[in-house]
């Protein structure tokens, strides 16, 4: 039967299908023990994680960007 | 704004650069997909749940694979040995339905033409040149070793002690005629001999399973 490292590189595969990115570097994790020498699959975990780094990066800038609009109703 | 606009191109970038990546891998992702739903199914049959059903549509969805030589050596032995194991699971369990036979009698059809289709290695050494190199023999061996690998994880999973693995491996090298199984079995017998185990029953069966093998490759 599979290895419970296979089963999570597995899922890690399907989430990136899915562009679940954040659930396909934790399976990335789980997998990392049984195919650390697996070049092919820690080029893929690498990947995942540097993009998860870039979007984190991009929510904190559009963050710093977003311009507060406040209304203001006068009485009457 | 230009350092947020270099981020979303290299975004974009690396998106890009997994869909490629797993693209390249669709027909393995399929494979991948049908053995770990098969894994599943193995799973729940050892924990008695009726399973007949889907393991009669995990083999009328993927009983072209081995026709259509999609499958690695390795995927073969570890189909034919989760597939093994849901019929020993099947025929122990409580009085046999018509259900169970026909599935039965499928597996033991998917075990036939799997032996037939592996892929036979025959070393025939060449005649020597000065520029020979023995590269060949060593990716076959690297390939072979992984093989095994795979093969000790199927069966070492969730067994206690090693020797209760070496059983399963003689098992499998008797009933499926597997030279893996073999090799994994006297890998681990010249190991446990090490450890000074005395581990003549079990060369005993290995060289059974051995003379059933080149048995079968006679008659092939």
């Amino acid at each position: 039967m599979l290895s419970s490292g296979e089963k999570a590189c597995f899922r890690a595969l399907q989430a990136l299908r899915d562009k679940e990115y954040r659930s396909a570097a934790d399976q990335f994790d789980k997998a990392a023990i049984d195919f650390r020498g697996n070049e092919e699959m820690n080029l893929l975990r690498e990947t995942t994680r540097l993009l998860m780094a870039v979007k984190s990066e991009i929510r904190k800038l559009e963050k710093d960007d977003a311009i507060e609009i406040e209304e203001v109703f006068s009485d009457g | 704004m230009t350092s947020l606009r270099t981020l979303k191109s290299l975004e974009i970038l690396l998106e890009s650069f997994l869909d490629r990546a797993l693209a390249q891998k669709e027909e393995r992702f399929t494979v991948l997909d049908g053995i770990n739903r098969l894994d599943d199914i193995t799973r729940a049959t050892h924990n008695g749940d009726d399973t007949a059903e889907p393991v009669g549509n995990w083999l009328a969805e993927h009983n072209r694979w081995l026709a259509e030589d999609r499958l690695k050596p390795g995927d073969i032995d570890r189909i034919s040995n989760m597939l093994g194991k849901i019929s020993r699971t099947l025929e122990s369990g409580d009085g046999s339905t018509a259900q169970t036979d026909k599935i039965g009698s499928e597996i033991e059809d998917w075990q036939k033409v799997a032996r037939t289709v592996r892929p036979k290695l025959t070393l025939k050494r060449r005649p020597e040149s000065a520029g020979d190199s023995s590269s060949d023999s060593i990716a076959l061996f690297d390939n072979t070793l992984e093989r095994l690998s795979g093969l000790f994880r199927d069966l070492s999973h969730s067994k206690q002690h090693l020797l209760s693995v070496l059983d399963g491996a003689l098992e499998s090298a008797r009933l499926q005629k597997s030279t893996d199984a073999l090799l994994l079995s006297a890998f681990m017998i010249y190991y446990l001999k090490q450890g000074g185990y005395k581990v003549e029953p079990y060369v005993k069966r290995l060289k059974e399973a051995e003379k059933l093998l080149k048995e079968a490759k006679r008659d092939a």
